[in-house]
């Protein structure tokens, strides 16, 4: 929690450990959402219904709509070239959640980033709801106000899955086990520096040991209910990875323990890089 | 878990009818409202519902006088 009650109107009033904080933090979001639109345009097709294909074009539009928004901040506020972000930097640059690294094998694991990994960027992202970095405050109110029908969406299907024979709920158990692996890795561990000096400046509202709790409040909960293996157990009322994370080679800029980055193949398609020769810049 | 289809009903203005706007396939309710959301949105509704086929009860149909069970 914020330990004092200035605001910030630009990334210029933030200390330079600060500006260097958020701009990793909202790059690792908006690449996180970059790829979340990619594999959800990616299952506009495919999906087991009509239905659920529309709602991936629309999961893939809002998502993309936020990465602009984001990239907008980064370039006003973090002197950073939204087409550099996105075409110009190395695979080991980009700071998503790993869960959306390669291609998505099967609709379980598309369900397991619509309920585990979408959300779970969705509650960090309230943690920066009410920052002290005003540019900040005043964007997200849409974002998350969207977002609500993801997380709906997402909820929507694990139940489905869930209820609908053994194998559907054992592929989406093990998808939702391998999603939030990779977003207990991407939050971080608890009092790392670069999130407890935001959290002093009241840039960030709240920790993310607590937000995690969150995500796995909700995952726990409805996998507890369907009878859902998710790699989760409950602790003093309190749910928490079966498998912890080895924190000792965590890396804060790319938000990862281990060497790993998204396939060129993804990034090939998401540059559009065959598209080249017909940029109109 | 097996599809229902689902009628979809909706309102432009508040003194507006409810209208039927569309038909989808849903597992249940709470998936039924999320696809009438993104399926139906070409108007900015003031209300939106959506009904189990199951739970319309018929009271004519091709024009006949309905039957009253008597």
């Amino acid at each position: 929690m914020s330990t004092q009650t200035a605001i910030f109107e630009s990334a210029g009033d933030l200390s330079a450990e600060n500006r260097t904080n958020l701009r990793n933090l909202l790059i690792a979001i908006a690449d996180t959402k970059l790829l979340l639109g990619y594999h959800y345009g990616e299952w506009t097709f495919g999906p087991p219904q009509i239905e659920a294909a529309i709602a991936c074009c629309s999961l893939c539009q809002s998502e993309l709509g936020h990465v602009r928004l984001l990239h907008g901040l980064l370039n006003k506020h973090c002197d950073e070239d939204p087409d550099r972000l996105v075409c110009d930097r190395a695979p080991e640059e980009f700071a998503n959640i790993p869960f959306l690294d390669s291609g998505i094998a099967n609709w379980a694991g598309l369900v397991a980033a619509n309920y585990v990994v979408d959300f779970a960027v969705t509650t960090l992202l309230y943690s920066l709801k009410d920052s002290a970095f005003q540019p900040l405050h005043m964007s997200l109110e849409k974002m998350l106000q969207e977002e609500r029908y993801h997380v709906h969406h997402g909820k929507g299907w694990f139940r489905t899955l869930a209820l609908k024979n053994e194998d559907t709920r054992t592929a989406l158990g093990v998808a939702c086990a391998r999603a939030l692996q990779d977003v207990a890795e991407w939050f971080g561990p608890p009092e790392e520096s670069a999130e407890r000096q935001l959290l002093e400046a009241g840039v960030k509202q709240e920790g993310s040991s607590s937000a995690l709790a969150r995500v796995f409040a909700e995952i726990g909960n409805s996998a507890d209910e369907l009878q859902v293996e998710v790699g989760l157990h409950k602790s003093n009322d309190e749910w928490a990875l079966v498998e912890e994370t080895a924190w000792q080679d965590w890396d804060s800029r790319s938000r990862r323990v281990r060497q790993s980055q998204p396939d060129q193949d993804i990034l090939y398609h998401l540059r559009g890089n065959k598209n080249e020769v017909f940029k109109l810049s | 878990m097996s599809d229902k289809i689902y009628e979809v009903f909706a309102r432009k203005n508040h003194d507006g009818a409810l209208v039927h706007v569309g038909s989808l396939n849903a597992s249940d309710d709470e998936l039924a409202k999320a696809y009438a959301w993104t399926m139906y949105d070409e108007e900015n509704w003031v209300e939106m519902c959506v009904v189990p086929r199951d739970a319309v009860i018929r009271v004519t149909h091709d024009r006949k006088i309905p039957l009253w069970g008597n």
